[in-house]
């Protein structure tokens, strides 16, 4: 496996953990509104930024040679492409934005959906880079 | 869906004693599996990379890739 293959699952699986923590205490209720959602996001982007440099620091230390190399064109071409899928999910689910304001959603509410929305483009890009490596373009 | 370009990397690396696909892939400024996925026929070399790889071997462009649709 590519280091920039190990990149996309670090990625994808750290942003499924520590989004999906988050948004299961904010469905569970374990977390009031206001201010407390507000803290327990910090931690949670906190841990994922942690996460990320330190599994992005163990891949590096296993395949120094190609975690230092430039991308070459296949892997540029599937950042591209995947980036594009992104984007597509990103409009669709901005797109959906519409239905909680539809519904009377509070404010609050609106921040996580709208946080949602970048967090499931983000699993989309990761997503789409994994199937490209591995059945190829 | 796979391009239609069949390819004669495998048997030239063999030929070239042996290379291994990281000894080319380093030899051209590529990852190992992007050599991998262009010698399986998964992915289809730009122009520039094609002439690299038919340089490391000492011959023709057609000589490592062919049409085959």
């Amino acid at each position: 496996m590519s280091f920039r293959e190990k990149s996309a699952w670090i990625t994808l699986v750290t942003v499924l953990v520590c989004f999906g923590a988050y948004y299961g205490a904010v469905l569970s209720g374990a977390v009031s509104r206001g201010f407390a959602t507000v803290h327990l996001l910090a931690i949670c982007v906190a841990a994922l930024v942690g996460l990320q440099i330190v599994l992005h620091a163990v891949a590096a230390r296993l395949s120094p040679r190609e975690a230092q190399a430039p991308r070459d064109e296949r892997e540029a071409l599937i950042q591209a492409r995947s980036h594009t899928v992104g984007y597509y999910v990103l409009m669709v689910m901005v797109l959906l934005l519409a239905l909680p304001v539809h519904f009377g959603h509070p404010p609050g509410d609106l921040l996580n959906f709208a946080l949602l929305d970048v967090v499931v483009a983000t699993l989309a890009v990761s997503g789409a880079q994994i199937v490209m490596f591995r059945r190829g373009l | 869906m796979t391009p239609p370009i069949a390819n004669q990397i495998r048997r030239l690396r063999f030929e070239h004693g042996e290379m291994t696909q990281s000894d080319l892939a380093e030899r051209i400024g590529m990852t190992r599996q992007t050599i991998a996925a262009i010698e399986a026929g998964k992915y289809s070399p730009s122009l520039e990379a094609a002439f690299r790889i038919s340089r490391v071997f000492e011959v023709g462009v057609e000589d490592v890739f062919q049409w085959a649709g």
